[in-house]
């Protein structure tokens, strides 16, 4: 059995970020339901939109730039379940 | 593709910005009352030959914004050559395409200043380079001191961090922003005239 998954967002609230992390969110929840131990919603500042899974930061909006595609984080998730 | 004096003209005016806020109009009216102003810098706007056109990106839901547009505010009511026209910057992705922070940055507020003839003079994004490093300094020197933080590096994404240390964290840092608001707008008035000093310096070389 594949260990429980947890994905955590920042995002930064005060740059209008929220619909990119809801959008992000609802991809997530909508592929992966019970596979997932949860989703965290973190409202953060500074510009930031992180995600973070199981620990690993797998996107940074100042490492990256930008926006991650929801279908890469979707990616990231099942590598971590195949594990 | 530079702003056209017209199109600089359908921008709102900084009364018309405040009146259609939907969020934050407290806070931006706080922050308002919370400039204060050195005779020196209100000397120096107001020795401009008028007006000082001021092109302004911005939204009501962003932090920056409602810290450092209050303060432009301020300065142009009391040095009365400063004229201001609001765009917002989800409506007018032409503007914010042209002002990019580190060429790919949506980052706000802008302020784009134009002399009498509508010469541009310079720009100014988001929030002052010396308050960014005060900020900076501060977190590496909290992760270093706080039990909670300090087996962390500060670099660490707040994602990453346990929910008692993201708490610590978050709470640091409001009460360093409150007490050195001061410092922060200061900042701001510094170094939007730095900009005009330097343009006007410039063109008198050039003259």
């Amino acid at each position: 059995m594949s260990r429980p998954v947890k994905v955590s967002i920042t995002y930064c609230a005060s740059c209008g970020y929220e619909p990119q992390a809801l959008s992000l969110t609802a991809a997530l929840l909508n592929t992966f339901t019970y596979d997932l131990s949860s989703v965290e919603l973190i409202p953060w500042e500074d510009g930031s939109f992180d995600v973070v899974i199981n620990g690993d930061l797998v996107h940074s909006m100042y490492r990256e730039g930008g926006f991650p595609e929801n279908e890469t984080i979707i990616q990231a998730v099942r590598e971590r379940l195949a594990d | 593709m530079t702003v056209t004096q017209e199109r600089y003209r359908q921008g709102m005016s900084y009364d018309a910005y405040k009146a259609q806020m939907t969020r934050n109009a407290d806070r931006f009216a706080a922050n308002e009352q919370a400039v204060v102003l050195s005779p020196d810098d209100v000397a120096f706007f107001a020795s401009l030959t008028p007006p000082l056109y001021t092109l302004v990106i911005a939204e009501d839901w962003c932090g920056d914004v409602i810290a450092n547009l209050p303060i432009l505010g301020r300065l142009a009511e009391a040095s009365g050559t400063i004229d201001i026209r609001v765009f917002l910057r989800d409506q007018n992705l032409d503007l914010i395409d042209q002002y990019l922070k580190e060429g790919k940055f949506r980052s706000i507020p802008v302020f784009v200043f134009f002399d009498h003839n509508f010469r541009e003079l310079g720009h100014w994004i988001e929030r002052p380079t010396s308050w960014t490093q005060k900020l900076n300094d501060f977190r590496n020197e909290l992760f270093q001191r706080e039990p909670a933080l300090k087996d962390f590096s500060p670099d660490t994404s707040p994602a990453q961090l346990p929910e008692e240390a993201r708490n610590v964290l978050s709470q640091a840092r409001a009460t360093f922003r409150t007490e050195n608001q001061a410092f922060a707008n200061q900042a701001v008035v510094s170094e939007i005239r730095a900009i005009i000093e330097a343009s006007l310096a410039s063109k008198e070389r050039s003259a």
